[in-house]
């Protein structure tokens, strides 16, 4: 009876369109490593095989992430589609790392799936809500890389779920912070001035209080300081503080309770 | 001899030994050595000790217990060893506890703290690393409170390695001197990052002036890093001033 069970489904995946099945489904019928190509963000760019760059003023290599004007990397940072590598064993995605820029040549045959960046988003999605720690961690970035709509609600859910890994919730917080500094233009740096770093800097060595004092004085801040430098830095810090209300706070500066 | 004629003589030397040394300073009897090593002690400070393998703790209200039991720690004095060369000073070895090392062309045997504490520190105006290190060290570990104007003095010379001038203004700020002394050598320091290190040596004071300061640097410095390193290093103090400090900052 299993036997014919097993046949059926086989004889179903060959008669199906490719096109008819989810990416997810095309994903998991790799064995080794499969290459996920989809339209980027605006702005977002890198070299496509080491780095990738500009996504929310950050640059992000391996599993660092750097700064603007940190002095990195050298290589020209060029726009292009994000290139999703993902490594599947026995039908579960156990890595994925995300490059954006020209297409890399050199794939050693690893099968290639073109999808749109919403069909991306929606797979990546699933992958935050309800994938294993280290997976759902690595989905974060590739899914804020999207050219799609934004992904905050689903990592706000994310951030506030306390079933959910503690590291994907820092990492979703961290994304968050830089969506919500996109949205109220605070981004704009071009003309700080040295009273601004000073006011950056008081951010920083207030947020590292003990969190009881710190955190309240961050909200404050993000929410209504006149200093858009205040501002920024307050929500950046919040992002790192793995802290609810700091979830709360970036909900609210969304306007998506 | 007889035993009279002994005791005399016993006497005599007793006299003789501190009158030699104040007649030839640490530095003259040092150089004559052109090439060896020149050995001296002398007393260090209350609370110091060491474990005779450079390792040195200061034991006292300020800066706390001794807190490695696997190691003994054993009271002074400072052991100090002077690697000379071609006529030159090249290195500058110190301890506190254990034994005197084997080899040494000349030993001075035990001089007067302050006199060793001011020979090192006058070396550290032409040495640089480690050894300037050691020389710093075991002048501030020397039983000789009244030396803290020549670490001063170093600090300031713009001749000078800038390791040591930092060294010296590190142990100037763990010394006794009045804070405000500090405080008025920061207006004299130069290059930046000497004032970079002095907003560090300022924030281990935990006083009153200290915070001042610090706030005051934080406001007119002419560097902005090192206006930053006085806000970070005063984020660190806990001091409701300061606190009050970062929100004006923010509200400004």
């Amino acid at each position: 009876m299993r036997q014919s069970v097993g046949a059926l489904a086989i004889a179903t995946m060959c008669v199906a369109p490719a096109t008819a099945q989810t990416l997810s489904q095309r994903v998991q019928t790799t064995d080794g490593r499969v290459e996920i190509v989809y339209p980027s963000r605006a702005g977002a760019c890198g070299d496509g095989r080491s780095y990738v760059g500009h996504v929310f003023g950050h640059t992000v290599a391996g599993t660092g992430i750097y700064e603007r004007n940190s002095g990195w990397p050298e290589r020209p940072c060029l726009p292009g589609p994000v290139r999703l590598e993902a490594t599947v064993l026995d039908g579960e995605v156990t890595h994925l790392r995300a490059y954006v820029g020209p297409l890399a040549t050199d794939i050693h045959g690893a099968r290639t799936i073109e999808v749109s960046a919403t069909e991306a988003a929606g797979w990546l999605g699933q992958l935050v809500a309800s994938g294993h720690s280290r997976v759902a961690s690595e989905a974060v970035l590739p899914l804020v890389l999207a050219d799609a709509p934004d992904p905050w609600p689903l990592l706000l859910r994310v951030a506030r779920d306390e079933d959910r890994p503690r590291g994907l919730r820092t990492d979703a917080l961290f994304w968050l912070g830089n969506g919500v500094i996109d949205h109220l233009g605070l981004d704009d740096r071009a003309a700080e001035t040295p009273d601004d770093e000073m006011r950056s800097q008081a951010v920083f060595v207030l947020s590292q209080r003990p969190r009881g004092e710190s955190i309240p004085e961050l909200v404050e801040i993000a929410r209504a300081n006149k200093h858009a430098s205040a501002r920024r830095a307050a929500i950046f810090w919040l992002g790192q503080s793995g802290d609810l209300r700091a979830a709360d706070t970036f909900a609210e500066l969304l306007g998506s309770r | 001899m007889s035993r009279p004629a002994r005791t005399f003589t016993l006497g005599v030397l007793a006299l003789s030994i501190p009158v030699v040394v104040r007649a030839q300073t640490v530095a003259s009897r040092t150089a004559s050595v052109r090439d060896g090593t020149v050995r001296m002690n002398f007393d260090s400070r209350p609370g110091v000790c060491g474990d005779g393998e450079g390792n040195v703790w200061i034991i006292d209200a300020r800066h706390g217990g001794f807190g490695d039991a696997r190691r003994p720690c054993i009271p002074g004095p400072i052991r100090v060893a002077i690697g000379r060369s071609g006529g030159q000073t090249v290195s500058v070895r110190s301890r506190v506890g254990g034994v005197d090392s084997p080899a040494a062309d000349l030993d001075l045997g035990n001089v007067p703290a302050s006199d060793a504490a001011r020979y090192l520190i006058e070396l550290a105006h032409t040495l640089g690393g480690r050894s300037s290190n050691q020389a710093l060290s075991a002048a501030a570990f020397a039983d000789a409170p009244n030396v803290w104007p020549e670490f001063a003095r170093l600090v300031r010379d713009s001749g000078a390695m800038l390791d040591s001038r930092k060294e010296a203004l590190f142990w100037l700020g763990q010394s006794d001197a009045p804070t405000a002394d500090l405080v008025r050598l920061y207006d004299d320091l130069e290059p930046e990052p000497l004032r970079d290190h002095a907003t560090f040596v300022l924030s281990q004071r935990r006083d009153e002036a200290a915070v001042d300061k610090l706030i005051d640097i934080a406001r007119h410095d002419r560097d902005l890093d090192v206006r930053k390193r006085a806000m970070f290093w005063l984020g660190q103090s806990r001091d409701p001033k300061a606190v009050k400090f970062f929100r004006d900052v923010l509200v400004r």
